[in-house]
């Protein structure tokens, strides 16, 4: 018993668990390895097996195939960056805003619309699809950026996420303000967005990440071609190559490798927005 | 300060949260209502006349043999989200213990929740290859000469959606467990461990009850989630083969956009909305009954 606890809590069991949850992590992210290997691999060596992970003979000439020719992704890749920034900055900009009246002015009616925007968290997009696409019509920004821009702009989980942080400020660095005679536009410009960077930087990186993966939205809201943005333009790359292999997983990274970037550098932040608005909220 | 100054700083409230309740009006409420609305017509789109068809949809979801085959897929495609609430657990209670690099495992671990579009649902489909794929190519390998034919066949095409959902839903479990384990007070763990509690008796009797909370809304928000997705389905199968992963979502997805039959979509998007609602009142019901704290 005494030998047993000290070899599962002492250096050497340390390393052992480390040892297997660094190869069960390495299992995890096989297919993001897998896909990047056979992008560099020539046809033939797509499913040879067991795996080369280090092709033999390594080649760019997919990736080149999936970036330059008459359907290049850089177009895609545009129009997927348009798209997910001004939702970002706007979407962030705007449930700022509102969080702000949620959290810190008491107004007639709050806790009701507040409780309507709960409520709305729970209608599928499913049941919006179809009038969207009617009233998209009619209004005609269907087949348009827009139908994609505009509806990212607000995100009530954004509103949820920032209500949360801003009732987490103490209420008297606003009172000691507001007795100083400034009102709620100073004081939210001033005080509150400055202490809320963190959140907003959060909130910013993960409604980035949902924008650049969004591909339900854009199968229903795009047809023409040179509007599709990466998840599209993925999926129109595999159609009209159903046996390039090697191709598919070069498409493929290039719609992955900027989300593993984004990741990498906004980690912290991703995974404190996430823990925040689901413990406390 | 007066009180006309109060009253006006109050009303600003409206100003605040504006510009937002314009964007909840024209994308949310009013599709929302429109959509009710569509229930009761026989709106196919490019087929302008429309009328009135009382409850012919409802009743015709009803006796839809498709129907009932895309509920049944949906709760296969929902187990399996307390298979990764499990597998999440188990590992955050591994990586909160005393062990080296664990930010980078934390990381590995997380990293298919927020890379993941459909673009890894297009790895997934060749990872599954019946004939020539790697995963199969390896459990060839260790002697199993007829594996499964993954998204290939009716039988095991939800099985194998699971796995990739299993697979993108764990880190995130992982990380909200990782945070609610720091909640967990180390003074309840030693006097525990004082009295002689064994490592296995720990997280019975005291982790799991603890975390209780999390577990319930872990279950209750990736239900949700999992029942508004069809991205993955409709990039890798479509549905098929044989109708045998077409989920609610994905059906009125299919009903809408590929026969244009609009009311009959609308008609199943309710019925999707009446599944959350359930799970939600579960959870307001639950949250009192079943978790301990």
């Amino acid at each position: 018993m005494e030998l047993k606890k000290r070899l599962l809590t002492g250096t050497p069991g340390r390393l052992l668990v480390t040892i297997i949850m660094l190869a069960l992590a390495i299992v995890m992210i096989m297919p993001f390895l897998w896909m990047i290997s056979t992008s560099l691999k020539t046809p033939t060596e797509v499913f040879k097996y067991p795996i080369e992970w280090i092709p033999a003979h390594p080649t760019w000439e997919h990736h080149l195939k999936v970036w330059t020719g008459p359907k290049s992704f850089g177009t895609y890749y545009l129009n997927s960056l348009k798209i997910a920034l001004i939702g970002m900055v706007g979407a962030t900009f705007l449930s700022a805003f509102a969080a702000y009246g949620f959290a810190r002015i008491e107004f007639k009616g709050r806790n009701a619309l507040f409780m309507l925007y709960l409520s709305m968290m729970m209608v599928p997009p499913q049941v919006l699809f179809v009038p969207k696409f009617i009233m998209f019509e009619w209004v005609g920004i269907y087949n348009t950026h827009l139908a994609l821009i505009l509806p990212g702009l607000f995100t009530i989980f954004g509103v949820f996420m920032l209500r949360q942080f801003f009732l987490s400020i103490p209420h008297e660095i606003s009172e000691s303000a507001f007795i100083d005679g400034a009102g709620h536009f100073r004081i939210f410009f001033r005080l509150i967005l400055p202490l809320a960077k963190p959140a907003l930087a959060t909130l910013a990186i993960i409604d980035f990440s949902w924008q650049w993966n969004d591909y339900e939205n854009a199968l229903v809201f795009l047809i023409d071609e040179r509007l599709y943005t990466i998840p599209l333009g993925l999926q129109n790359f595999i159609l009209e190559n159903t046996v390039d292999y090697n191709g598919m997983m070069a498409a493929a990274s290039a719609g992955i490798i900027p989300m593993i970037i984004v990741f990498a550098i906004g980690q912290r932040y991703i995974i404190q927005g996430l823990t925040n608005s689901a413990v406390k909220g | 300060m007066n009180n006309h100054w109060m009253r006006r700083q109050r009303r600003l409230g409206y100003v605040f949260i504006g510009p937002s309740m314009i964007g909840v009006l024209l994308f949310f409420l009013i599709p929302a209502a429109f959509s009710l609305g569509l229930v009761f017509t026989d709106y196919k789109f490019m087929n302008p006349k429309a009328g009135f068809v009382g409850l012919d949809n409802i009743t015709r979801m009803l006796h839809d043999k498709l129907f009932y085959q895309s509920l049944k897929n949906t709760v296969l495609f929902l187990a399996a989200v307390p298979v990764s609430i499990a597998l999440g657990f188990v590992v955050a209670v591994i990586l909160n213990q005393r062990i080296y690099l664990k930010k980078l495992l934390r990381a590995l671990y997380f990293m298919p929740y927020i890379t993941s579009g459909v673009a890894v649902a297009f790895v997934w489909m060749l990872l599954f290859q019946p004939k020539q794929g790697p995963i199969n190519g390896f459990l060839r390998s260790i002697g199993i000469e007829h594996p499964p034919g993954w998204l290939s066949t009716t039988t095991s095409s939800m099985f194998a959606i699971d796995i990739i959902w299993i697979w993108f839903l764990m880190g995130y479990n992982m990380i909200i467990y990782l945070a609610a384990l720091q909640e967990v007070s180390p003074e309840l763990m030693e006097a525990a461990k004082i009295d002689g509690a064994r490592p296995g008796q720990l997280l019975r009797k005291i982790i799991w009850p603890l975390v209780s909370p999390t577990t319930f809304l872990l279950l209750v928000t990736g239900m949700i989630m999992t029942i508004k997705t069809f991205g993955i389905i409709q990039a890798t199968t479509q549905g098929g083969p044989g109708n045998s992963t077409t989920i609610l979502s994905l059906y009125v997805y299919q009903n809408a956009f590929r026969y244009y039959d609009m009311g009959y979509a609308a008609t199943i998007s309710w019925a999707l909305f009446i599944i959350i609602l359930i799970i939600t009142a579960i959870q307001w019901i639950g949250q009192k009954r079943w978790v301990h704290y």
